[in-house]
This record gives C-alpha cells, sequence and structure tokens, in this order.
C-alpha cells in the first residue's frame, strides 16, 4: 500500500474510532466534559488525516519526535557518482541519478535582427518540448570565482613589491626606482579592482533524472536520457552540448559554489572593517 | 478542486456529518453550542486548507517554533520560506518565487493577440531583465511533453461542449447577446489550441521557478538580503508579464528536493503542485 495512503487511514481510523465509541457512549458512563475532549482529540486525528494528503512526509516524523526541531532526514542529500559526472540521491530502496547537460549558447538579442528573434524565441519553445520525460532547464547566473586568478595576482604584487624594495635597499638610480614603483602601482591598482567587487557569470544547462534499483543503474539511464537531451539540443541549436562533471555539478547545486565562500567572506571582511571605520 | 482531494475532503467531512447529527448526546446546553463551535472550527480548517494551505502550515509552524532539517546542513525556517545552510561561519539563505510564464504557456486561456510582436520582443526583454539583476539567481524551468492525442481529444471535447452551450442558448426564448458572445470566445480560443497542435506544436506542461541565495554573517542577516534579493526579482522579472510569488510550506521542500533530484515523470510534477488550466 502506498505509505501516504497508509497514514491516511491510520489518522482516519483513530478519528472514526474515538469520535463514533464518543458519540455512541452514554452519559452516564462518560461524563459530558469527556465527551468534549474526546471530540476535540477525534477532530484533531480527523484533521491530521486531511492533512496526510500533502503532509506525510512531516507527520510522521512530528508525532516520532516531538520537538522543535524535526530531522527528515540526517543524511547528505546526494553525492557525487564514482565516474563523477551524475549527483546521486538514495530516495527509499532506490536510487536516483542526476545528469546536469551545459548548453553552449553565446548569443544575444542585441546582435539579432527581428527574423533571428522570433526563430530564436521558437527554438526556446522546441527546445523545451524536447521529451516527454521532464527535464530541468535552467539559466544560472553565479558569482564567479576568483580565487585563483586573485591568488596570482598576489604573488605577482608580492615580486613587484619585493623588487621595489630591494631596488631601494640598493639605492639604485631613480630611474630604475620609478620604474618598479610605477610597476607595483598597476597591479595594486589591478587587484584592488578585481578584488573590489563581484563578477557574475551565467550558465545554461539542462539536467534529467532516472530511477534504479541499483546506483549504476540508474546513472546509465540517467546518461541515455542525457545523451537524448544533447541530441536534441544539437538538433535545435546547432551547438555542441557537453555532461558537467565534477566541481561544475557542485557549482549548480551548492549554495557555497553559487556564492564562492573565500570571495564573499573577503569582501564581508572588508565591507565590515569599513563600517567599522 | 482534482478528484483525489474531493475524496480526502468526503471522507473527513463524514465524521462532522456523524458529530452533526449526534450533538444531543453530549448532554445539552452550554455544550452544544461548544460542539457547534468546534464543528465550524473545523469546517473552516478543512475549507481553508484545501485552498490555503499555503497560509495555514507556515502560520501554524510559526507559531508551534517548528523548524525542519530536510537533510544535513540544510535548515527549513519556522516561517517555511527559506533554506538556511551554513557554511564556515556564514549562513546561505536560498528562496523561491513562482514565475509562471502565462504568455508563453501552450495552456493560454486567451488567444494571444499580436504574438509575433510578443516572440520578438520576448528575448530582448529577457536579457534586459537579466542585466538589472546583480546578484546569484537561476530561472528553473520544468517542462513536460503531454500525450498530443490525449490533449487533442480533451480540447475537441471541451468545444463539443461548448458548442452544445451555444446552440441551446441559442435555442432559447430570449438570447442572450453577452452569453453568446463569452461562448464564442471560449470556442475560438480552444479552436485556436487545436490548430496549434495542427500546426506541430507539441503542448507541454511546464513549472516554472526562480531561485536565489543569499548570504550573511548570521541567520537573521541571510534571511533580509534574501528578502530584499526576492523583491528586487519580482521588480525585474515582473516585466516579462510573469506572476511571481514568494513560496512556502511544502511547495518550498519539493523544490528544495528538485535542487538535486529533478522529476523523472510527469505525474510527480503535478500531484506536488496544482495545474495550471
Amino acid at each position: 500500500m502506498d505509505k501516504k495512503l497508509f497514514v491516511f487511514l491510520g489518522f482516519l481510523g483513530a478519528s472514526i474510532a474515538i469520535i463514533l465509541t464518543d458519540v455512541s457512549a452514554p452519559s452516564t458512563t462518560i461524563s459530558p466534559t469527556l465527551k468534549i475532549l474526546l471530540l476535540i482529540v477525534g477532530l484533531f486525528f480527523d484533521a491530521l488525516a486531511y492533512a496526510s494528503r500533502y503532509y506525510t512526509y512531516l507527520l510522521l516524523p512530528i508525532v516520532k519526535q516531538r520537538k522543535r526541531f524535526i530531522v527528515l532526514s540526517d543524511e547528505d542529500p546526494y553525492w557525487l557518482s564514482t565516474t563523477n559526472d551524475a549527483l546521486v540521491h538514495k530516495e527509499g530502496e532506490d536510487f536516483l541519478a542526476t545528469v546536469y547537460v551545459k548548453i553552449p549558447l553565446y548569443v544575444s538579442a542585441t546582435e539579432m535582427n527581428d527574423d533571428e528573434k522570433i526563430n530564436f524565441t521558437k527554438q526556446i519553445s522546441r527546445l523545451v518540448s524536447l521529451s516527454r520525460d521532464p527535464i530541468r532547464f535552467t539559466t544560472q547566473v553565479n558569482i564567479m570565482n576568483k580565487d585563483a586568478y586573485l591568488s596570482s595576482l598576489r604573488a605577482t604584487l608580492g615580486g613587484v613589491e619585493n623588487e621595489e624594495a630591494e631596488l631601494t635597499a640598493k639605492n639604485a638610480p631613480q630611474k630604475m626606482l620609478d620604474r618598479a614603483r610605477g610597476k607595483a602601482s598597476m597591479w595594486r591598482h589591478m587587484f584592488d579592482n578585481v578584488n573590489a567587487a563581484q563578477s557574475l557569470e551565467m550558465v545554461l544547462y539542462g539536467s534529467v533524472s532516472a530511477i534504479g534499483s541499483k546506483e549504476f543503474e540508474a546513472t546509465s539511464m540517467a546518461h541515455q536520457r542525457a545523451r537524448e537531451l544533447m541530441s536534441g539540443i544539437a538538433a535545435v541549436f546547432g551547438v555542441n552540448p557537453s555532461i558537467l562533471t565534477g566541481e561544475a555539478i557542485l557549482k549548480a547545486v551548492e549554495p557555497e559554489h553559487l556564492i564562492p565562500y573565500s570571495t564573499i567572506s573577503e569582501q564581508m571582511g572588508k565591507a565590515l572593517r569599513e563600517q567599522v571605520t | 478542486m482534482d478528484e483525489e482531494t474531493i475524496v480526502y475532503l468526503v471522507f473527513c467531512a463524514m465524521l462532522l456529518a456523524i458529530v452533526w447529527v449526534n450533538v444531543s448526546s453530549f448532554g445539552g446546553g452550554f455544550n452544544t453550542y461548544i460542539v457547534v463551535i468546534l464543528l465550524g472550527l473545523m469546517l473552516a480548517f478543512l475549507l481553508t486548507w484545501t485552498f490555503a494551505d499555503f497560509i495555514v502550515f507556515p502560520l501554524v509552524m510559526s507559531t508551534l517554533g517548528i523548524t525542519f532539517q530536510p537533510a544535513r546542513y540544510y535548515k527549513i525556517t519556522k516561517g517555511q520560506d527559506m533554506v538556511l545552510k551554513n557554511v564556515n561561519g556564514l549562513y546561505y539563505a536560498t528562496g523561491y518565487l513562482t514565475a509562471n510564464l502565462f504568455a508563453y504557456v501552450f495552456k493560454a486561456e486567451r488567444i494571444q493577440e499580436g504574438e509575433d510582436v510578443r516572440q520578438l520582443q520576448a528575448p530582448e526583454a529577457w536579457e534586459k531583465a537579466l542585466m538589472s539583476i546583480s546578484f546569484p539567481f537561476k530561472f528553473n524551468i520544468i517542462a513536460s511533453g503531454l500525450d498530443i492525442q490525449i490533449v487533442r481529444d480533451e480540447l475537441e471535447g471541451k468545444r463539443s461542449y461548448q458548442e452544445f452551450q451555444l446552440s441551446k442558448v441559442m435555442q432559447s426564448a430570449n438570447p442572450n447577446e453577452s452569453i453568446i458572445a463569452d461562448i464564442q470566445r471560449k470556442i475560438n480560443v480552444i479552436q485556436t489550441q487545436i490548430d496549434r497542435i495542427s500546426q506541430e506544436e507539441k503542448p507541454i506542461a511546464t513549472l516554472m521557478y526562480v531561485e536565489t541565495t543569499a548570504v550573511g554573517v548570521t541567520e537573521k542577516a541571510a534571511a533580509d538580503a534574501l528578502a530584499n534579493q526576492t523583491k528586487q526579482l519580482q521588480i525585474a522579472l515582473g516585466v516579462l508579464d510573469v506572476q511571481l510569488m514568494r513560496v512556502v510550506g511544502r511547495e518550498l521542500y519539493t523544490l528544495f528536493k528538485f535542487g538535486y533530484a529533478p522529476p523523472t515523470t510527469y505525474e510527480e510534477v503535478a500531484t506536488n503542485f496544482d495545474k495550471q488550466k
């Protein structure tokens, strides 16, 4: 039996039992006050039965745990597959695998004439109607992770500043000192400019899922669906889509990859220091 | 109201009828008033829960101060309107907005006049909206193709029914012109949809939503930043003729799961969200 139906019948049954007992018992055996209390309990179970239609996932944990902080799951919501190109999630006894397909579309409406704009709109309509199975298409704007670039800029700036310090210590000619100072100033400005504000990047991808009784079965079926999606995308737009792997998948699901921790914490720290001073 | 809701409502309301018929068994007098009030409250709950559980559920959870952990490291706040994640002392708050692009969904209820103009303006309007947003977000479309024959049969059935209504009105003694015009408009809308299927446009079911993530050094800071971002999204994307509302309650939990485990069948989407007709 479906779990939702089981929960509904359980609560409804409890409600029926309490209410029927309540209304059929004579006033001599149960006082009117107790009857009212039993009625309240019966109606409460009736409300739970009705709520179970959409809230089965919550009702059982609330009833079992009876706390203000209800734990629906204490496990990671997903993990990367062994092939590093799919997310896997356990759903009961089954495995659900999701594959993400990047759609490399680099066009802008500002470069299109009227016919191209109408054609592009129709292409989008064809894209979303590719399959009978649900496909999720996402346009994602996220903060670019500039850590590696900032590290290289910092290293270059450090080298240039060392050079300036050495020339100063050696009492080098003014011309060489000015050149070194000019270089340091240029790299400092570049570093400040790149570090000053967030940079955004946009990516378009589609995601498909499949269920299997084993992990490899789910990932195989998800890959099959992904390949069909990739054929459809190539036919519609004439581009070469690719499957996201590793870190790129995490950017699609993890909030700390959407907003890189190191980038944002440095900027928040800087903003806080400015506020304090 | 769909069939499943009616079944749940009938069974749960049946108990109210049983209590109403046996109200005298509660002792009469003041007790009768209490029972009637309890029945009234229960009926109000059933009706409110049917049409507005997204209001009642967050209100109940806020009042009781209940929060949920849908997966490790994640938390749904008591307002049921955001998902929080703590990463190294920074709080990431994710919220969702519905985005029903009525003008671009196949099941439009009105004939789209100037459809070519709208298709022409769509790409540029989309880019302009995107350019005005300076924080991370995702625009998601979950699309699922529907069986063409089933949709066509359904539409032809609706058209036949409207034509029958029209003939009834025309044959009446005093045919009302406004009713005739209204029925003819409905027939035209249905006929347009049938014509579009005949022109090989595929019917699709779509669920569109926007997801955004904000970050803060405390839960409150992240929540405030998220509220600010959702308001900006409502303004920026509102120019696309989109109905944008904050998602709360069970639908928030479902969309959170869709983030890493998109639905595998159309039914999975349809059972979680009310169908736009």
